[in-house]
């Protein structure tokens, strides 16, 4: 429990004024990318070693040998507590010069300045990263990017075809949309005798974009999902679960809770990245040669990382030349290699390496994961954090549970949401 | 004691068993478990049907294990001997000698166990960066160095001696220091034991503070060096056990080691006072 | 001497009894002896405690009190809002919810473990062969990971766990029940939670206690016909009276205080609509992540502070009539 203090705690460094330099935002100008990259940087990558300390070493050897003036020193961060550990290195004027950050961690530090614009200091980026990528890095109210995109990921529908086929439903034709999803869910109610489900979790802000709920006003100020569209289908939801169609306990499951529901053979539908097999074969072997995927339902979630510049570096260039290095078409081609990601260049988009399965289901999964990418949109504004995420599972899991109309769970949702944008 | 009794007391002494055991024989079995067993399941699995040592191989060939268990071992030794020292001597002087403000100290120390903890680590973190302590395993034990709980403890057990005893010395002459060593100290033995444990347990098993004082990959403590088990697309849940069975094994030595200690009180310090 | 009934009602380990009942026949006549001591011997041996206590306690706590008249974020300053975060308290419905819970928290640990562990304690108390393997593992709850903790617990209660599905096979119940998602069943599935893992970890505080009790007077009470339960009462709790103060506070101070419970068995999100949240979660949930509200979570830790120093002034007068 202690760990959650720490954000308390380093957050009061900067209003204590503890001789700490990070209290007083500042908007560096981006040094011209010009001339030869010289002096030390640090490379900061999250929960990468052991499974690519080769990979990593190996892109950090070759950009050496490119820059011979350059000195890299790379630090891998746990898996956990990675927010608390940067929101230290910031606070304590200690980011690294090139640090892996997701768009929700970029957004925080680009508003103190504690971000370089790359845009600036590279223009060339438009041509060579797609849109998507580059776009998670721009935010309301800023000018700039403040992030080279680097990997990315979206959700892909997974089956477990030995419960569907079991249970009366054919895994080779899977529910396309929430109406297939209720009806099947229905079959597989009546047929396990309640035993088994097919779906598994509450709806979210992305499943309201999805029947064309506005989330967020146009200039980022306010929640705007209450609308007519999100309460009907919060409503098929609620009727579904009076009904038996999904588990009692998805009421408190947070994220990757259908996920585990999917593994212990509770549910027979989750949702997950194109590497979910993967993780399936090292948890439960048995179950993953029986699993199907299929396309997400509806707008597939866009899941980008990338590597943020620190405008406080020594040797800025230095650092933007390592992390446009890093995030290469080449290296990051050789990155997507080793695991079920996406490049986010678009040399990528016609490597056939992607767009064609090995057969194997996870080689399946990989394909359409990479199918989707192409119209996969980020679902969560960046703007959207713990706090909130909180507040609007627990009036989502009101409304789910008939306690509260969906009008008012979603009326709750927006103004408690609002209140916390705003502070 | 009569068979009927001790009967009853290994059947109750087995009924708390199973209540308690539960976690730690999942994360037993899981740690043991093959790559060809599945680890999530509707019910429980408790017995491996392959069972295999490969995973604890993995884990030391993953990980620096020894070197990371000797960066914990300082940190746990500096906190346990700060501990022990810190809070003896307070909790004697609190306890046993009257003093103008006596109370009033007491009090604080009772208030720093509802002190909004949440802040705590604020000042902990700037006042080790200010004392240059940052990045470095001294850094990681200090602000734990001396627990306050582990003060009032201490202070409750000396508190338990019979005055009488406090007394007798005391015509005899006897002054705080020869006191607390003659008297205080052997009726203690006990708590001092638990504190210990506390102390030693509460530095060894701390994952936040030490991730956040240290940057150097070498200078990792055992709970932050296991993060690597879990890493991005790579997490693998019998290497998490085995890593955590592993970081649990000092920590049930030193329990069973200082659990005999629990019971040395105040008649066996009587005879030696 | 011996102990007649008369007198069991007082043990004489602990100091806090022994102004009513002398032990031995000890008692000097006249004034109490005076200790030979220089007047700066106590605050030599309190220094360190108290430098730590300085340090790395009131000093941080000032720094809580600074933000929560702001509107601080983790990065970056605020600004003065005055009492702003703490009006806005008073309107927060899930503080209400969750100091109810806290309350009620309380209200049910306070008696199931000052007196549970105690039982445990002298159960495992007596050498028998194995015995050190027992406390051993009485003791594993205190350490097991929360993620551990938080698997076993769900195949205990979700829906189909196994207290509903054994429960369901003795026809007690038709339906299972919602152990995890409803608002009061959830509590109490968090409660003993608190209860199972406290077992263990006030168990070796009283084990240590314990020792101080004497034997004799078990002995005569025996020899005087006492069964076991009227001992356990007459001599064990009264000898261990001082710990047992000192625990009970410590169980109330972290019921009010409780978080890591009802957040692994809600898995973090409270129950539906939040109503399963302590306060601490709330202060974890406005807090945490890169753009926290620091300055209401710290006026929530605030009023956290004001409402458990409840418990700790009544220790202090218990204290003070025992000096």
């Amino acid at each position: 429990m202690r760990r959650y203090w720490a954000v308390l705690a380093l957050a009061a460094l900067a209003i204590a004024g503890c001789g700490l330099s990070s209290e007083t935002p500042r908007q560096e100008s981006a040094p011209a990318a010009s001339g030869p990259a010289k002096g030390k940087v640090t490379l900061q990558t999250w929960a990468l070693k052991p499974k690519f300390t080769d990979y990593v070493q190996g892109v950090i050897d070759a950009f050496e040998k490119q820059n011979p003036g350059v000195e890299v020193e790379w630090l891998d961060q746990p898996g956990d507590g990675y927010s608390e550990k940067v929101l230290s290195q910031a606070a304590g004027g200690t980011l690294p010069d090139v640090v892996n950050l997701p768009p929700d961690f970029a957004l925080p530090l680009a508003r103190q300045g504690l971000l370089l614009d790359v845009e600036k200091a590279d223009p060339k980026l438009a041509d060579e990263y797609v849109t998507g990528g580059i776009d998670a890095y721009r935010f309301a109210g800023l000018t700039g990017v403040f992030g080279y995109p680097w990997y990315l990921n979206t959700d892909v529908n997974y089956w477990n075809s030995e419960l569907l086929a079991k249970y009366g439903l054919d895994p080779g034709k899977p529910p396309a949309d929430l109406d297939e999803l209720i009806e099947q869910a229905r079959i597989l109610k009546d047929k396990s005798g309640g035993k088994v489900y097919l779906m598994s979790r509450k709806p979210g802000l992305g499943d309201f974009a999805d029947v064309g709920a506005k989330i967020l006003a146009d200039d980022g100020k306010s929640f705007v999902f209450n609308t007519p569209e999100a309460a009907a289908l919060l409503d098929k939801y609620r009727a579904a679960y009076k009904e038996g169609l999904l588990p009692k306990d998805v009421l408190t499951d947070a994220y990757a809770g259908n996920a585990k529901l999917f593994a212990e053979g509770r549910v027979a539908w989750t949702t997950g990245g194109a590497n979910y097999i993967d993780s399936l074969k090292t948890d439960n072997p048995t179950l993953a040669p029986k699993v199907v995927p299929s396309a997400a339902m509806g707008t597939p979630p866009l899941y980008v990382q990338g590597v943020s510049v620190s405008a406080k570096s020594r040797s800025p260039q230095a650092a933007i030349a390592l992390a446009r290095f890093l995030t290469n078409a080449e290296n990051q081609a050789a990155f997507a290699h080793l695991t079920s990601i996406f490049p986010s260049t678009k040399a990528s988009a016609g490597d056939p390496f992607f767009s064609k399965s090995d057969g194997t289901n996870a080689g399946d999964a990989k394909v359409i994961a990479f199918t989707s990418l192409a119209k996969a949109k980020m679902l969560q504004p960046v703007q959207f954090n713990d706090a909130m995420r909180k507040v609007m599972e627990q009036q989502i899991a009101l409304a789910v549970a008939g306690e509260t109309s969906a009008k008012e769970a979603l009326d709750t949702a927006v103004t408690k949401l609002n209140e916390l944008l705003n502070q | 004691m009569k068979p009927g009794e001790r009967v009853l007391r290994y059947v109750l002494l087995l009924l708390v068993l199973v209540i308690s055991i539960g976690p730690f024989l999942w994360q037993l079995s899981t740690s043991l478990k093959s790559m060809r067993e599945d680890i999530y399941t509707l019910t429980p699995r408790f017995i491996p049907e392959h069972p295999t040592f490969e995973n604890y191989v993995k884990v030391a060939e993953t990980i620096p294990v020894w070197a990371y268990a000797g960066n914990s071992l300082v940190v746990a030794v500096i906190v346990v001997g700060g501990n022990a020292i810190g809070a003896t001597l307070a909790g004697f002087a609190l306890a046993r000698l009257r003093f103008r403000g006596g109370k009033l100290l007491l009090g604080a120390f009772l208030a720093t166990l509802v002190l909004p903890g949440e802040v705590t680590i604020i000042s902990q973190y700037v006042t080790i960066r200010s004392l240059g302590l940052a990045d470095t395993l001294l850094g990681v034990a200090l602000p734990g160095a001396i627990g306050m709980l582990n003060v009032l403890l201490m202070r409750t057990a000396f508190a338990a001696i019979p005055r009488e005893m406090d007394e007798a010395a005391i015509v005899d002459g006897a002054n705080a220091w020869q006191r607390l060593v003659r008297i205080g100290l052997p009726n203690v033995r006990g708590m001092l034991s638990v504190i210990v444990i506390f102390a030693f347990i509460g530095a060894w098993d701390d994952f936040l503070w030490p991730l956040i004082v240290l940057n150097d990959p070498d200078k990792f403590t055992l709970t932050v060096g296991l993060q690597y088990l879990n890493g991005t697309f790579s997490a693998n849940p019998r290497l998490i056990a085995a890593g955590t069975m592993i970081a649990f094994i000092p920590i049930v030595i030193v329990f069973a080691v200082l659990q005999r200690f629990f019971f040395r009180g105040v008649e066996e310090g009587a005879i030696k006072g | 001497m011996t102990a007649g009934h008369g007198t069991l009602g007082r043990a004489r380990g602990d100091a806090g009894s022994g102004r009513h009942v002398r032990p031995e026949p000890v008692p000097r006549p006249g004034r109490k002896p005076v200790a030979n001591q220089r007047w700066f011997t106590p605050w030599l041996l309190v220094a360190p405690a108290a430098i730590w206590l300085a340090v790395f306690n009131v000093w941080p706590s000032i720094n809580t009190v600074v933000l929560a008249f702001t509107n601080a974020k983790p990065i970056g300053g605020g600004h003065f809002t005055g009492p702003a975060n703490f009006r806005r308290a008073l309107n927060d419905d899930q503080l209400a919810d969750a100091l109810l819970n806290s309350v009620v928290f309380m209200l049910v640990c306070l008696p199931l473990l000052t007196f549970l562990p105690l039982l445990l304690a002298v159960l495992v108390e007596k050498r028998l062969p194995g015995i050190t393997f027992f406390r051993t593992a009485f003791y594993t709850p205190v350490i097991a990971s929360a993620v551990v903790v938080a698997v076993i617990w769900g195949w205990l209660l979700n829906e189909q766990g196994m207290i509903n599905g054994i429960a369901r096979q003795l026809k007690i119940i038709q339906e299972p029940l919602p152990f995890l998602t409803d608002r009061w069943l959830l509590l109490f599935s968090a409660i003993s939670l608190t209860v199972w893992k406290g077992l263990g970890y006030y168990m070796i505080i009283y084990l240590s206690a314990l020792g101080n009790v004497r034997r004799e007077l078990h002995e005569a009470a025996a020899v005087d016909g006492a069964g076991p339960v009227r001992r356990f009462f007459a001599i064990t709790v009264p000898g261990v009276r001082n710990t047992m103060l000192l625990i009970s506070v410590l169980i109330s101070v972290s019921a009010l205080r409780t978080f890591t419970e009802l957040y692994v068995l809600s898995k973090g999100t409270g129950g539906p609509g939040g109503r399963d949240m302590s306060v601490v979660m709330l202060i974890q949930m406005y807090s945490r992540g890169f753009t926290g509200h620091l300055g209401y979570a710290s006026a929530l830790s605030i009023l956290l502070f004001v409402l458990t120093i409840g418990p700790m002034l009544l220790l202090l007068r218990l204290n003070r009539k025992e000096a």
